[in-house]
C-alpha cells in the first residue's frame, strides 16, 4: 500500500496534467498548436522581463486567495470578498484623498482604515450566521451586491472626478501612493508577503491557529474542545476582510492611484483566489502557492493573446478543469469513506 | 463428517491488512455456532463472504460438501443462506408484510397477491413463534422487533443458514432473552445458526460450539459445553483478563456535581421533550451509572451538563453555577468528558497525535505563551501520554485517523484523566473496545474515583453499569425513573427498569 502510494502521482499534479490535456485538444480543435499556445504563455509568465507582470498580477491574487484560505482552514466560506475588496479600496481613496495627513502616515492610515472598514462589513456576514442564523455562505454572498452598488454609484456620481469623464474617484495625492520598487511593482509586495508570511506562521504556531485548523478538521471536536465557535466566526470574517481591504488599497495606492468602478471587481480575484484557496484545502502556503501559479496562469495567458492570437480564456478553462479535477478527486475519496464505516 | 457449511482457507485482504486469513470454519447441521472476537477481528469480513457480498481472495465455501461460488447475495439466498446485518435494512414507511416480501412477492395475475403475501407472513411469524404485528408500519417498532423483521425476511426466502451479525448489541436484555428464545426455537426446527458475538456470557448461554477468531485467524474451535470463558477469553486476547472489578466500597465526600431541573426541549415543536425535568447529584469519589437503552436522552442530558447543547435548568460544579457558560469555561470549572463517539466528538481523524492530546488545553501556560504554541513542550506532553497510556502509534505526529477504534480511545481517556478534573464524565467508555483493554479502562475509571473524583458514567452496558457503579440511576424517555444502589442491584431488576417497566419491579 505504502509503495503503491508512493508511485501514484501527486493528485494535484495529475489534475495540472489533465486540465493541460484538455487545453490541449480544445486547441487542437480550434485549429491552434497546443505546444505552441503553451510554450507563450510559460514564457509570457516565466521569462525574466515578464516577471514584473505576473507579480503585479500575484500581489491582489495572492491577497483574495488568503482571504478565501483563513475562513476555509475553518470550514467555512467567504463569499464576499468582492464586497470587502471593494470596500477597502474606496475607503483607502476616501481616507488619501480627503484626511490631512503628512505623506507616508496618510498611506498607513490609509490602508488601515480600509481593512477596518472591509474587515468590520465581513464581520457583520459572520454575525448574520452567528446571530440570525443565516448560513454565512449566503450572507456573506449577498452582502457584497450593496457594497459593490454603493461604491459605483459614489464614484459615478457625488465623488466623481469631473475631469475625466469615467466613473472614477479623484486621483489620490502622491504622498499616499505606495513607493515604487522596480518596474509596475510597489511596495504592495512587500506588504503581502510580509502579511502571507504572517498568515503561514499565525496558522501553524499560535493558539487561534490550532483552533481553527481543529475546527476545520472536525467543528465538533473544536467545540467539544472548548474552541468558542461562534465568537471565532466573527474574529476570522473581520480578518479575512481585512485582507480583502488591504488588497483593495493596496490595488488602489500602488497600482490605480484612485478607486475606478469594477476596476476591483473585473480581475476576478475573488473567484481565482477562492479557487486558489480551494485547491490548497485551505492550508495557507499551499494555497499561496495556487495563488502564484493561477497568476502565472492568468499572465502567461495575457501574453498568448498578444503573440499568438489564441484567447486568454484558455487560461480560465485550464484553471476550472484544474479546479474540477481536485475536488472530483476529494469528493469521491470522502464518500468512499462514508462508504466504509 | 459432513459439515452443514464449511470454509478452508478463506482468505480475504484489504491492501496490506489481512482481515481474514486461512480462515477454516465448520458449523454443524443443526446447531448454534458462536463466531467470537474481538472488534477487528475479522467476523464482519468472514459473514459478508459467506454470504456473498465480499469476494475471498483465496479459499473456498462448502455448503453440505458441495463447492459453492457466490458472486451475490442472491446467489447466496438462492442457496438457502440468510443474514440479519448489524445495522437493519428495512424501508421505514412500509409495513412488516411489506419488508417481509419485499423482492419476493407473491403474484397472481401479473400483480401483487397483497391478501396472500399478508397471509403468508402472519403464518410463518407464527410458526417460528415470532411476535410481530404483520400489518405494522416499520417506522413504529422498536429495535427488537425489527430485528424479528430482518429474521422473517430471512425465513420468508426459506433460509436453512442463518447468519447474525451481532444482533445483541443493540438490545434490551429483555429483548435479548426473547431473541435468544426465537434462535432456540429454530435450531429446534432444524436450522443452523452462525452467531456472531464478541459477549462471552452469550456464548455460554447460547451456542453448542464456537469458533474464536483473532487478528484474522481462528484461534480455536471448541464445543461451547466442553469449554469455559477463561479458555474463550484467553483464545481472543492471547491472555488472560480479568472481567470483574476488584474495588472497594465508595467513601463518597463533598458534592461535586448538581443538576436541577434539566430539561431539553424537544427540536419539534409538542413532542416530548428530550430530557424531562431531570436532577441529579455526585459526590467525590463515587461512581454514579446512569443506565438506560440508547436514544433515551442520555446522550442529551450529557451534552446538556457539559455545555455542547442549550438546556433549561441548573448545574453546579464544584460549587459553581456553570448553567449557561460555555464549554471552555465549564470545563475550568473542572470538567474532564469522554463522549460517546470518539471519531465523531473526542477527536477529528484528521488531526496529529500531538493536536489531539492537545485539546482542550491550548491556553494553558504549560503549552502556550501569549498565543504562541510552545511546540517542544507540547511534543513531550504527547509522548508522555502515549507511554504512559500505552497508546500504539508510531509517532507523536502520526494523524489519530490511522488508530484502530481501542487506541483511539486511549487517545481521548490518557487526554480527559490528564485534566485531573475533580468531574469525569464517562460516556459508553468501552464501545467497541477490545476485551483487553476494558479492563484497563475499567481500572481507570476506578482509580479516578479512588483518588476522591466524581465519576458520572453512562453507559447502555450493563454489565459495565453493574460492575462499576457506586449507585445507578435508570433514564426512560427522558426522566430518571429510579435510583438504587450498586451493590443490590441486578441485571434482571436494571433491565425490566430500562425497558419502562416500573410496576413489575414494584411488584
Ligand atoms: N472494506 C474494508 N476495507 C478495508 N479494511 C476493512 C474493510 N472491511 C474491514 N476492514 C478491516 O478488516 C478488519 C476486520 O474487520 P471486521 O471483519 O469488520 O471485524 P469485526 O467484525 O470482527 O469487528 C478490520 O481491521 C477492518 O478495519
Ligand atoms: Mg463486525
Amino acid at each position: 500500500m505504502h509503495r503503491l502510494a508512493l508511485l501514484r502521482p501527486h493528485p494535484v499534479l495529475m489534475a495540472i496534467l489533465t486540465g493541460l490535456v484538455f487545453g490541449a485538444l480544445l486547441l487542437l480543435l480550434s485549429g491552434q498548436n497546443p505546444l505552441r499556445a503553451y510554450a507563450e504563455m510559460v514564457r509570457g509568465a516565466l521569462a525574466p522581463r515578464n516577471w514584473n507582470n505576473t507579480l503585479v498580477w500575484a500581489v491582489p491574487m495572492i491577497g483574495m486567495t488568503l482571504v478565501a484560505a483563513l475562513p476555509l482552514r475553518g470550514g467555512m466560506v467567504n463569499l464576499g470578498g468582492d464586497g470587502q475588496l471593494v470596500i477597502g479600496g474606496f475607503v483607502a481613496a476616501m481616507a488619501a484623498i480627503y484626511l490631512p495627513l503628512p505623506g507616508p502616515l496618510l498611506a498607513a492610515v490609509a490602508i488601515l482604515s480600509a481593512m477596518l472598514a472591509a474587515g468590520l462589513y465581513a464581520a457583520l456576514a459572520a454575525l448574520g450566521q452567528t446571530v440570525l442564523g443565516i448560513p454565512m455562505l449566503i450572507s456573506s454572498l449577498l452582502l457584497s451586491y450593496p457594497a459593490i452598488g454603493l461604491t459605483s454609484w459614489a464614484a459615478g456620481f457625488p465623488l466623481r472626478d469631473t475631469a475625466t469623464g469615467l466613473a472614477q474617484t479623484l486621483p489620490v495625492p502622491e504622498a499616499a501612493r505606495l513607493p515604487m520598487l522596480f518596474g509596475p511593482v510597489s511596495t504592495g509586495v512587500v506588504l503581502m508577503a510580509l502579511v502571507a508570511a504572517v498568515v503561514v506562521w499565525a496558522d501553524r504556531r499560535s493558539v487561534p491557529g490550532y483552533e481553527l485548523r481543529m475546527r476545520g478538521l472536525n467543528a465538533r471536536f473544536a467545540r467539544y474542545g472548548g474552541v468558542p465557535t461562534a465568537r471565532q466566526t466573527v474574529t476570522v470574517m473581520f480578518l479575512s476582510g481585512a485582507l480583502a481591504g488591504l488588497t483593495g488599497a493596496i490595488i488602489v495606492l500602488g497600482t490605480h492611484y484612485r478607486f475606478i468602478n469594477g476596476a476591483l471587481v473585473s480581475p476576478g480575484y475573488t473567484w481565482s483566489g477562492l479557487m486558489a484557496a480551494l485547491l490548497a484545502g485551505g492550508e495557507p502556503l499551499m494555497a499561496i502557492a495556487a495563488g502564484f501559479f493561477f497568476a502565472a496562469l492568468q499572465t502567461g495567458g495575457f501574453a498568448m493573446q498578444r503573440e499568438i492570437q489564441v484567447p486568454r480564456v484558455l487560461s480560465m478553462v485550464l484553471q476550472a478543469i484544474i479546479i474540477l479535477f481536485v475536488s472530483l478527486r476529494n469528493g469521491r475519496g470522502a464518500a468512499r469513506k462514508e462508504d466504509r464505516s | 463428517m459432513q459439515w452443514e457449511l464449511e470454509t478452508t482457507g478463506l482468505t480475504k485482504r484489504y491492501g496490506r491488512l489481512v482481515a481474514n486469513d486461512a480462515v477454516d470454519l465448520r458449523v454443524a447441521a443443526g446447531e448454534v455456532h458462536a463466531v467470537m472476537g474481538e472488534n477487528g477481528a475479522g467476523k464482519s469480513t468472514l459473514m459478508s463472504m459467506l454470504y456473498g457480498l465480499t469476494r475471498p481472495d483465496e479459499g473456498a465455501i462448502l455448503l453440505r460438501g458441495q463447492q459453492v461460488r457466490l458472486a451475490s447475495s442472491l446467489d447466496a439466498i438462492a442457496r438457502g443462506l440468510g443474514m440479519v446485518h448489524q445495522a437493519f435494512k428495512l424501508f421505514e414507511d412500509l409495513t412488516v408484510w411489506e419488508n417481509v416480501v419485499y423482492g419476493a412477492e407473491p403474484r397472481r395475475f401479473g400483480f401483487l397477491d397483497r391478501r396472500s403475501a399478508c397471509t403468508r407472513v402472519q403464518e410463518l411469524a407464527q410458526r417460528h413463534h415470532l411476535a410481530v404485528d404483520v400489518r405494522a408500519r416499520v417506522r413504529d417498532l422498536s429495535v427488537g422487533i425489527r430485528q424479528r423483521v430482518e429474521i422473517l425476511k430471512a425465513l420468508y426466502r426459506d433460509a436453512r443458514i442463518l447468519i447474525l451479525d451481532e444482533p445483541t448489541a443493540v438490545l434490551t436484555p429483555q429483548e435479548r432473552d426473547g431473541l435468544f428464545a426465537i434462535i432456540r426455537a429454530l435450531r429446534a426446527d432444524g436450522r443452523t445458526i452462525l452467531f456472531v458475538t464478541h459477549k462471552l456470557h452469550e456464548v455460554m448461554e447460547l451456542t453448542d460450539s464456537v469458533t474464536v477468531l483473532r487478528q484474522g485467524r481462528v484461534s480455536a474451535r471448541m464445543r461451547t459445553a466442553e469449554t469455559d470463558a477463561d479458555a474463550i477469553i484467553r483464545a481472543m486476547t492471547g491472555r488472560s483478563v480479568n472481567l470483574s472489578v476488584a474495588r472497594s466500597p465508595a467513601t463518597p465526600g463533598a458534592e461535586i456535581l448538581r443538576v436541577e431541573a434539566l430539561r431539553v426541549p424537544a427540536p419539534v415543536r409538542g413532542a416530548k421533550p428530550l430530557v424531562d425535568d431531570i436532577s441529579l447529584s455526585l459526590r467525590a469519589g463515587e461512581i454514579v451509572g446512569i443506565a438506560g437503552v440508547a436514544g433515551n436522552g442520555q446522550s442529551e442530558l450529557i451534552e446538556a451538563i457539559t455545555g455542547l447543547r442549550a438546556a433549561e435548568g441548573r448545574i453546579h460544579l464544584n460549587g459553581q453555577e456553570i448553567s449557561g457558560r460555555s464549554v471552555a469555561a465549564r470545563r475550568a470549572a473542572g470538567m474532564a468528558y469522554v463522549p460517546e463517539d470518539r471519531a465523531l466528538t473526542g477527536t477529528a481523524a484528521g488531526a496529529r497525535a500531538t493536536e489531539a492530546l492537545l485539546m482542550g488545553r491550548q491556553h494553558d501556560p504549560a503549552f502556550a505563551r501569549h498565543g504562541v504554541q510552545d511546540g517542544a513542550a507540547i511534543a513531550a506532553h504527547a509522548r508522555d501520554l502515549i507511554q504512559a497510556h500505552d497508546i500504539r502509534i508510531t509517532s507523536e505526529r502520526t494523524r489519530v485517523g490511522t488508530l484502530s477504534g481501542g487506541n483511539l480511545q486511549k487517545v481521548v481517556l490518557a487526554r480527559e484523566l490528564d485534566f485531573d478534573a475533580p468531574l469525569l464524565i464517562a460516556e459508553q467508555p468501552t464501545r467497541g473496545v477490545d476485551v483487553g483493554a476494558i479492563e484497563a479502562i475499567h481500572a481507570r475509571l476506578v482509580a479516578e474515583r479512588d483518588r476522591g473524583h466524581g465519576v458520572l458514567l453512562v453507559s447502555a452496558e450493563l454489565s459495565e453499569i453493574l460492575g462499576l457503579s457506586d449507585r445507578i440511576l435508570v433514564i426512560y424517555e427522558g426522566r430518571l425513573i429510579a435510583e438504587l444502589p450498586g451493590a443490590e442491584a441486578t441485571e434482571q431488576h436494571l433491565g425490566l427498569l430500562m425497558a419502562g417497566r416500573t410496576q413489575e419491579v414494584a411488584r
